[in-house]
């Protein structure tokens, strides 16, 4: 991949995070997370505008239109991903609390958001996120971890867990008691 | 009390309550990404007919859950609120329609779009597919009894038997050998799946769980 898909990838990736973030905020009425999310909206509105630059340039050096055309209708589509996603977080910035509808609604749907305390004891601990694969183990995808009183948002397969992190993520409602369960100790992983 | 339905009026019946209707939407909102960038990684106009379809109903839903909503507020917190739970529909639904828009690009040449399935099959969670072997013991089953998202944190978001292609396979659909698997998630949860589906390792049996 060369550096104009780096940073195409890196605005799709990124429009999947804020997405599962906007949820998260609304769930839990938190403002730290929906504050990220539209921090993560200004991220990529500046790599939009880069990518979409890059590609005229390149059109302009080797007269492939329609291939910049493709590039900057596909990054448009993006950006609409990334404002939905902050259109969701603004809700939890106005300071009303969400209506207790929304909550009901997140809960239900088959994706649903979850979080648990890593405890000292637990498989988690001191385990990156690719080595302990709590992904592929346990269905459930890690949006954002708490430490103390810092987040860490989209941490990757490198990012170690350690005993008192807050995990936050994103999965299948029968993956939950299983997470749940490795977080505190009471399940191993396979 | 039957619902009133929108200007889009189809044979699928719209949920009653906002609730119902609000969790269709969140639901949608998220698979419908995956279905639009399946479709352009295997260059599937029927993928692409389905996110249009499915893009249409969606704005049937938030039709439908503006009056709802419209209809509950009874004070000035309930409208206020009431507001945000829109914005969050209106938000859901403009997601749908981007997925809309991406799978328009496949109205062009594929020679113009060869970038596209290489960046995404190096996203975070990939899509890719996989055949279902007979000698798999997933055959036979459901999606959902297997939890197979749980089990290998892959998420099966369409299957095609035979020329047909089933979306959102959840639930009734029991899994056939020869399935063609369309699937996201990471790396190593579909090398987790692809030994499943080839019959190399056994399903792992639990004991009955609470609820099951």
């Amino acid at each position: 991949m060369d550096e104009l898909e780096q940073k195409l990838l890196e605005v799709k990736d990124t429009s999947e995070l804020m997405v599962d973030l906007a949820y998260s905020s609304l769930l839990y009425n938190n403002r730290d997370i929906a504050q990220e999310v539209m921090e993560l909206e200004e991220y990529t509105d500046e790599l939009t505008t880069s990518i979409q630059q890059e590609a005229i340039k390149r059109a302009m050096a080797d007269g492939d239109v329609s291939r910049a055309f493709v590039t900057i209708k596909l990054t448009e589509s993006l950006e609409g991903i990334c404002d939905a996603a902050s259109g969701i977080a603004e809700v939890v910035m106005r300071n009303i609390e969400p209506h207790p509808v929304i909550k009901m609604s997140i809960r239900e749907s088959e994706v649903i958001i979850a979080t648990a305390t890593v405890a000292e004891g637990s498989d988690l601990t001191d385990k990156a996120l690719g080595e302990s694969r709590l992904a592929s183990q346990s269905g459930m995808w890690v949006v954002a971890i708490k430490r103390d009183r810092r987040y860490i948002y989209g941490p990757d397969e490198g990012t170690t867990v350690l005993a008192g992190d807050t995990l936050i993520v994103r999965g299948p409602r029968d993956g939950e008691d299983f997470f749940k369960d490795l977080a505190s100790g009471h399940a191993k992983l396979a | 009390m039957e619902s009133h339905l929108g200007p889009e009026e189809g044979k699928e019946k719209v949920p009653r309550t906002v609730r119902e209707i609000l969790t269709e939407m969140k639901d949608t909102s998220e698979v419908i990404v995956d279905l639009a960038y399946a479709a352009l990684v295997f260059d599937s106009q029927d993928m692409a007919e389905e996110v249009q379809h499915i893009e249409r109903r969606m704005d049937t839903l938030l039709y439908n859950i503006r009056i709802k909503a419209m209809l509950s507020a009874r004070t000035k917190r309930d409208a206020e609120q009431l507001a945000g739970l829109l914005q969050v529909a209106s938000s859901a639904e403009a997601i749908s329609n981007a997925a809309g828009d991406i799978v328009n690009l496949l109205r062009y040449d594929s020679d113009k779009r060869p970038f596209l399935p290489i960046v995404l099959k190096e996203a975070e969670e990939k899509i890719k597919s996989l055949n279902l072997a007979d000698g798999s013991d997933m055959v036979n089953r459901t999606i959902e009894d297997l939890g197979v998202e749980s089990e290998t944190g892959m998420r099966i978001i369409a299957l095609k038997r035979g020329k047909r292609w089933i979306y959102d396979p959840e639930t009734n659909n029991k899994l056939k050998a020869g399935d063609i698997l369309i699937v996201r998630g990471t790396e190593n949860g579909f090398e987790v799946l692809r030994a499943f589906a080839t019959g190399e390792r056994r399903w792992p049996q639990y004991p009955v769980r609470e609820g099951a």
